[in-house]
């Protein structure tokens, strides 16, 4: 029994730590996406998917940790890297970053409405009315 | 323009049920003192570390958190179908915390890669140039003063902005034009002829270009303008003519190897003469601490030219997620007597950075 506790809690410990990272979009949204297209996306650099409409990126709060798993596996930056690389955008009027929602529901809401929006979720939390295209 | 300017800011604010306005800003609280310094005893001046050129942000024996705390706000109304307004108002304490329009312009997105935008902006010269106020994007307490000299860092103009890729490589680049008239110019006037002058930059025409991939970025630039100067409302003439060109070339080069990086640039105005400025930075990523080192200088082709450099050491410490602690030394050599700038001096300053 205890062995069996300590493992549970060893696993409940790494799924924690270790969560996983879902990118989703529209399910209407039949555009390739890699990581490498993803990473420019969340830096600003491309602006629209490969069949040429427009892109919506959507983030999460700064503080959390769906986030920074996000910025550090995608985006291989820390979350102040990330901070520092957009306000020299933001404040020289050369890009604006993805708009920040309150959590996974709200994303998950908004990409499932929303044709041309992509964003990210802890693993597991997506369902049918969202594509999942990349798993960190 | 000016006028022109005003009335289209005027008719973009005037549809504020449209238009939705977000508001984000940066500051800086930073301080620090000449440990020792030799001043420039011939002009009279005391121990001076002249830690930002153009707002002249002198530090003295005597500790101070002024030369270089600013507080900036920028406020942006987008409006719909790719237009939006961009004002960005800084206070300086410098300038006694006065607060100004640095930046007021309209930004029109044509597509997915043009966007024309037409006001008031920074110059984009050097490398740090445009996003030279908001300390938290770089990680030293400042771009290494000897290669920012510039007096001039605004235009009223226009500016059109590209963005595409290729392959891997990102490229970025602008074409900008226009000018400005600085009736009573800080550097000049406070500084180097202590009398009030004017300094016009006219006909400025440049261009920038960036390429990037993952781990190196590489940027070009070319600017020209023509200079006139009036020091206590006279005409300052140049061997016997009221006007001079300048011609601005640079080339920055940034590789980060993830937690190692460097950081480099090197310039050149030619006024009739070279004054060259290089840098190089060395800094290493240790978590949320990033130690750096970096040596700057700037070199006036002529006997007994303008001739400085500075070695600094510092680490900046992001201990939170919106700021950051930054503490630096410089050690400043400066070598030449009639062109002297502030003299040898090595100083301390610390600070503290933060954007919202």
């Amino acid at each position: 029994m205890k062995k069996y506790t300590l493992a549970m809690t060893l696993f409940l410990f790494s799924a924690t730590t270790l969560a996983e990272v879902a990118v989703i979009v529209h399910p209407s949204n039949g555009n390739a996406i890699d990581a490498a297209l993803i990473k420019k996306i969340f830096t600003g650099k491309s602006k629209s998917f490969t069949d040429g409409s427009k892109v919506g990126p959507v983030s999460q709060s700064a503080s959390s940790d769906v986030t920074a798993e996000f910025n550090k596996k995608a985006l291989k930056k820390s979350s102040s890297q990330l901070k520092a690389y957009w306000s020299k955008l933001v404040f020289t009027g050369k890009g604006t970053p993805p708009k920040e929602l309150g959590n996974d529901a709200a994303v998950l809401k908004h990409v499932a409405s929303t044709p041309n929006a992509i964003g990210f979720i802890t693993a597991g939390s997506e369902d049918s009315s969202v594509k999942v295209v990349q798993k960190y | 323009m000016k006028t022109q300017l005003t009335i289209a800011v005027i008719a973009t604010l005037s549809l504020p049920l449209q238009a939705e306005i977000n508001i984000s800003g940066f500051a800086s609280v930073n301080g620090g003192k000449v440990l020792s310094g030799s001043g420039v005893p011939q002009y009279g001046i005391e121990p001076t570390f002249l830690a930002d050129y153009p707002i002249v942000s002198a530090y003295t024996e005597d500790f101070s958190m002024k030369p270089e705390s600013l507080f900036g706000l920028q406020f942006t109304g987008n409006l719909s179908e790719g237009l939006s307004a961009t004002a960005q108002i800084v206070a300086r304490g410098a300038n006694d915390y006065d607060a100004k329009f640095e930046w007021a312009y309209i930004s029109y997105e044509l597509n997915d890669s043009w966007t024309i935008q037409a006001g008031k902006k920074r110059l984009p010269l050097f490398y740090y140039s445009d996003f030279f106020d908001v300390g938290y994007a770089y990680v030293w307490m400042r771009a290494p003063a000897d290669n920012y000299t510039w007096q001039i860092f605004n235009y009223n103009g226009i500016n059109a902005l590209y963005s595409g890729s290729v392959g891997d490589w990102s490229i970025s680049g602008n074409i900008y034009g226009g000018r400005e008239d600085d009736t009573n110019n800080k550097l000049l006037s406070e500084f180097f002829f202590t009398e009030p002058t004017r300094e016009i930059w006219k006909d400025i025409l440049g261009g920038v270009i960036q390429v990037s991939n993952d781990w190196l970025e590489v940027r070009a630039t070319h600017m020209q303008y023509t200079n006139e100067r009036f020091r206590s409302g006279v005409q300052v003439l140049w061997d016997g003519k009221s006007e001079r060109e300048g011609k601005f070339y640079g080339l920055a080069m940034n590789a980060d190897f993830g937690n190692l990086f460097i950081l480099t640039e090197l310039n050149r105005l030619d006024l009739g003469g070279n004054l060259d400025t290089a840098m190089i930075t060395l800094g290493y990523r240790f978590d949320s601490f990033t130690p750096f080192a970096s040596y700057a200088e700037f070199e006036q082709d002529d006997l007994d030219g303008e001739n400085h450099n500075t070695k600094s050491f510092g680490v900046r410490w992001d201990f939170h997620s919106s700021a950051a602690f930054k503490i630096q030394y410089d050690d400043v050599e400066d070598n030449s007597f009639d062109l002297a700038v502030a003299g040898d001096s090595e100083s301390i300053t610390f600070g503290i950075d933060v954007v919202f």
